[in-house]
């Protein structure tokens, strides 16, 4: 019995240690598929997203997904172009969705969004991003890379930097980990450091700490997951210069990095990891991406296969 | 007879919340929707000495039983409180408030960001993660709630 027939996937707070093992050993098996195996995984069948917030590889991660295991996709990518512009609200855009497909993938802007559509939706609903602090498929996604990079995931010394106050994808790594033994090292300019009570229900649970500084543990790290520090976030110029400059990773910092400590980040990054970085080693941020395709593939060959595969 | 019971008048037919923590009267009024614009009396008692060190409030609501609905709210505010219907004079039904496992549309996430403060059709959903604690989590965004700074819905 497959336990994600059907099932919707809202958040990574709803995912156990023993679901993640599932996902990832689906994902194993659909990269070692036969191509005309695989395609039977999503023959026939439709997937729509709604994408209110746009995100080009988001989008296209879910697409070359379906396609992998022989679906179709439809949705709307752009707000510009959605009917929500003219006064429809999102649960008739999601219930329109939910007729013309077998499985819906939705990304939206408010907190909550997606428990939201879960339960107006007929069909099975995928977060693929909602408000501030939830994209379960990036965590699922990022945890697999570590598992493949590292072979392993518990008693890793795992650090996060860049902006941690409003990086969604921060969030739900965070919760994901904290299934796992591992150590964590949030780093990160005072002004985006995380927010506190978002991660309330696991501050117990993780091996945590914190500093503004990247040299302080840079040399003791296993995984370095770089996000992106938004010009945005900053009242002056100036500011972000000077914050930008010293979390940039480029070669002085991988010189500074275990030798077989992985880079990786949610993309698209700026210019957080200097081109030069790409063809290193410890690069697999590319990689993480193509895990990205591999994990969307399984979870949803998983949810509309009753047997699984 | 006890000096609290004195305080405010006996009612024929209503509801006495008893053991209100003090301070927190004008707080279960306003949960509770009772403004007087019924016309029924509605007494009120405020830091009651109660015991030997402590105060409660006290609420008298004539011609009004309340609803386990009703319950669930003040068990929020005020978890200690009584419910007492009075018919006839009669103390017919004490029950004490009883915290649920979900506390429906009585107050508004906090979130603004929250799909439950957009304009979709949605309402309010909070599970209690911790009774004791009173911690309320927000079904839809869940964020972690401070019971003390949320808005009625
Ligand atoms: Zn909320």
């Amino acid at each position: 019995m497959n336990e994600f027939y059907q099932k919707d996937i809202i958040s990574v707070k709803d995912l156990e240690k023993p679901q993640f093992e599932k996902i990832f050993a689906a994902t194993d098996r659909i990269i070692q598929m036969d191509p005309n195996e695989r395609r039977e995984l999503g023959r026939g069948k439709t997937l729509g997203y709604l994408f209110f917030e746009p995100s080009t590889r988001t989008t296209l991660s879910f697409q070359a997904a379906m396609a992998l295991i022989g679906g179709t996709s439809i949705g709307i990518s752009d707000v510009s172009l959605s009917s929500t512009k003219k006064g429809e609200s999102l649960a008739d855009t999601l219930r329109m969705m939910s007729i013309y497909s077998d499985i819906l993938a939705l990304r939206h802007s408010l907190d909550g969004s997606s428990r939201f559509a879960a339960e107006i939706s007929s069909k099975p609903v995928i977060n693929a991003g909602s408000g501030t602090e939830e994209h379960p498929t990036q965590a699922i996604q990022d945890l697999y890379t570590i598992k493949k990079e590292k072979n392993k995931i518990d008693g890793l010394k795992i650090g996060i930097i860049g902006d941690l106050k409003y990086g969604r994808t921060v969030y739900s790594l965070l919760y994901a980990l904290a299934n796992y033994d591992v150590d964590i090292r949030l780093i990160s300019p005072e002004s985006l450091k995380i927010r506190s009570d978002s991660i309330y229900e696991i501050q117990k649970k993780l091996s945590l700490k914190e500093s503004t500084n990247l040299e302080e543990y840079i040399d003791e790290l296993d995984v370095i997951y770089v996000t992106r520090i938004q010009k945005e976030r900053f009242p002056d110029e100036e500011e972000y210069q000077k914050v930008r400059g010293s979390y940039k990773i480029g070669l002085d910092v991988i010189q500074k990095m275990k030798e077989n400590a992985i880079i990786m980040h949610p993309l698209p990054r700026i210019d957080e990891i200097s081109t030069d970085v790409d063809n290193t080693p410890q690069a697999k941020y590319f990689k993480q991406a193509e895990y990205g395709k591999f994990t969307r593939a399984a979870l949803l060959g998983l949810i509309l296969n009753q047997n699984g595969f | 007879m006890q000096e609290s019971n004195l305080i405010v008048r006996r009612i024929k037919d209503g509801t006495v919340i008893d053991h209100i923590e003090g301070g927190r009267g004008l707080k279960v009024l306003e949960a509770l929707g009772i403004d007087g614009k019924d016309g029924n009396v509605i007494t009120i008692a405020l830091n009651v000495p109660s015991g030997k060190f402590s105060k409660k409030d006290i609420i008298k609501v004539e011609n009004k039983f309340l609803q386990d609905f009703d319950t669930n709210k003040l068990a929020v505010i005020s978890p200690k409180a009584t419910i007492n219907i009075i018919k006839d004079y009669k103390l017919v039904e004490k029950r004490r408030v009883f915290l649920p496992n979900k506390i429906e549309k009585i107050f508004r996430c906090s979130n603004p960001d929250c799909i439950t403060n957009s304009n979709e059709d949605i309402e309010s959903t909070m599970d209690v993660i911790d009774k004791t604690g009173l911690i309320l989590r927000c079904k839809y965004c869940t964020r972690i709630l401070d019971v003390n700074q949320l808005k009625y819905c």
